[in-house]
């Protein structure tokens, strides 16, 4: 059974009974069914080893499902060409927990390093890394090292990276696992902000205040399967809170 | 306009790449120095041991025959119209008794010889360029079975001399190549792991490009653009050394060791930096090529 909310917009994602069987035999997936519309904010919870970060491997082309079918903008990942995937990631915004910037670049370098693949020219790539460090409150920062940066503003440039492309797609995997609470929180305002644009999130995250504030729907996902998928979700719905025992 | 900015990229990046990873850049100069050295080094030795074999093949493929004084003039035109049509022969020319014996009287070693002689005792000869030093056993047995040739002192053929003349040469191609066989895939492997290493330093670089979508070239182009630098980089070096050290080497082996027609050759000194440059910079590429292909792969 494939559970998904009911939306009006076309989905973006669409697993079809997607399997992810390691070499060393390891089920990371198990018949993952599950739709995502144009637009929607979705997080992916569940605990360490439950699959969140194979899920987003298999979004990105990172791995190829074992069994099933996956869709992204139409496109079946398991059939497309290598010659296709440069193609079909620029149409996604990546962003990582560990930042994934190249620290002998600057701000606005790391920036522009996503449009310079890109063939842009020099101008175009110039306006647009600025205007994306605007949009993650960057500004004035652009001749910074990453190592000069606080956790958050170095995850700001990873964003600023992301959307610099303006994809259509924006993946997150566990953005907020090194930052504190305040920290992530502005992130998140980030985040929010890309949504209210008409671009689709996808976030794998461990953070419970966030996904109970923000209220929107929750995948929940328990050793390799989906165990709950709620439109305006919680996180302590999909998973209650581990008791502490006083010794 | 896309194709030139991918380019443009490709130069940037590895222009600043070199730069920011100097350390390693300067290993993978080092090392591919070092083998261009070597490689260097053989082929100016080779060069050294050619101008010295061809020296002596200059002069041992020049059979003299000497010509018996009755011999009638029209009996030496013949044969030497006989050597002339010979694919072996290259030349022939007739040096008349007069003319040798002014060649012999023009070395200042003879003029107490010369004082010595009556008349013209020298005998008239006949030099035969030939084409090959293994043909010059043929035409010396032809020379022989002539009716107008000095029976005393028939031709000045020295068949041993030859032989290890054309031995030697044989062995020393066979061990320029072997050496130029063991060097070239030593060198190729050695650039190879050099510039992975280098590459490995920078695969979050490369993973975050390929995540970007950039293209499997467009991730190599700006590590084979740098290979190519870095090799170039390495033959000048390496050229640089080797030319510092030729003059003086030939002059200190001419010195100790005059008999040896041994000289510096300023063209050899273009050939070998066109081969140390073509070199270098196909090692640069095809290390990086190979060293960055498993990175690489999306």
């Amino acid at each position: 059974m494939v559970i998904a909310p009911q939306f009006d917009s076309r989905p973006v994602i669409s697993f079809e009974h997607v399997w992810k069987t390691y070499p060393n035999g390891t089920d990371a997936l198990c018949d993952i069914c599950i739709t995502v519309p144009e637009g929607d904010f979705v997080f992916l919870v569940g605990p360490s080893g439950a699959g969140k970060s194979s899920l987003v491997r298999l979004l990105i082309r990172e791995e190829k499902p074992t069994q099933g079918q996956l869709f992204v903008y139409g496109q079946e990942l398991r059939c497309l060409r290598r010659s296709h995937l440069p193609c079909f990631r620029r149409k996604i915004g990546l962003v990582f927990q560990d930042f994934k910037l190249l620290p002998r670049m600057t701000v606005h370098e790391n920036v522009e390093f996503a449009l310079q693949t890109l063939g842009k020219s020099r101008r175009s790539i110039a306006r647009q890394a600025s205007a994306a460090l605007d949009t993650v409150g960057l500004s004035g920062m652009e001749g910074n090292y990453p190592c000069e940066l606080s956790g958050g503003e170095q995850q700001r440039v990873a964003i600023a990276r992301a959307l610099v492309h303006q994809p259509r797609l924006f993946i997150a995997d566990e953005p907020t696992g090194n930052l504190d609470p305040a920290t992530a929180w502005e992130i998140m305002q980030i985040f929010l902000r890309i949504n209210a644009t008409g671009v689709t999130v996808v976030m794998a995250t461990h953070n419970r205040e966030i996904v109970d504030l923000m209220r929107r729907r929750v995948v929940a996902i328990e050793r390799g399967q989906i165990v709950r998928d709620d439109r305006y979700g919680r996180y302590h719905e999909a998973f209650p809170a581990p008791a502490l025992r006083v010794q | 306009m896309k194709l030139f900015r991918h380019l443009l990229f490709a130069f940037s990046s590895a222009w600043q790449n070199f730069w920011r990873n100097l350390a390693v850049s300067i290993a993978a100069v080092v090392s591919i120095a070092l083998i261009l050295i070597l490689a260097g080094a053989s082929l100016l030795l080779g060069h050294a041991l050619g101008q010295v074999l061809d020296s002596y093949r200059q002069r041992v493929s020049v059979l003299t025959i000497s010509v018996a004084d009755e011999t009638p003039l029209a009996s030496v035109y013949d044969f030497e119209g006989q050597l002339q049509v010979r694919p072996d022969v290259v030349k022939v020319r007739f040096v008349t008794k007069d003319e040798e014996l002014r060649r012999f009287a023009a070395d200042p070693r003879n003029q107490q010889l010369l004082e010595q002689i009556e008349g013209n005792p020298i005998p008239a000869k006949i030099e035969v360029n030939v084409a090959h030093l293994d043909d010059v056993k043929r035409i010396d047995a032809l020379a022989r079975q002539w009716r107008g040739v000095d029976g005393t002192d028939p031709t000045d053929y020295q068949g041993d001399f030859i032989a290890n003349m054309l031995r030697l040469s044989t062995w020393l191609t066979i061990g320029g190549f072997g050496m130029l066989a063991v060097l070239t895939v030593a060198s190729v492997v050695i650039v190879m792991n050099t510039i992975r290493t280098a590459v490995y330093h920078r695969r979050q670089e490369i993973e975050l490009m390929k995540l970007v979508g950039a293209t499997e070239w467009l991730v190599r182009g700006p590590f084979v653009v740098e290979g190519v630098m870095t090799g170039v980089i390495a033959a000048s070096l390496a050229l640089g050394l080797l030319l510092a050290a030729y003059r003086p080497f030939v002059e200190r082996f001419r010195a100790e060791l005059f008999f040896l027609p041994l000289s510096y050759d300023p063209h050899f000194v273009q050939v070998l930096a066109q081969d140390l440059l073509i070199a270098g910079a196909t090692l640069g590429a095809l290390g990086s090529y190979v060293g960055v292909r498993r990175f690489v792969r999306l």
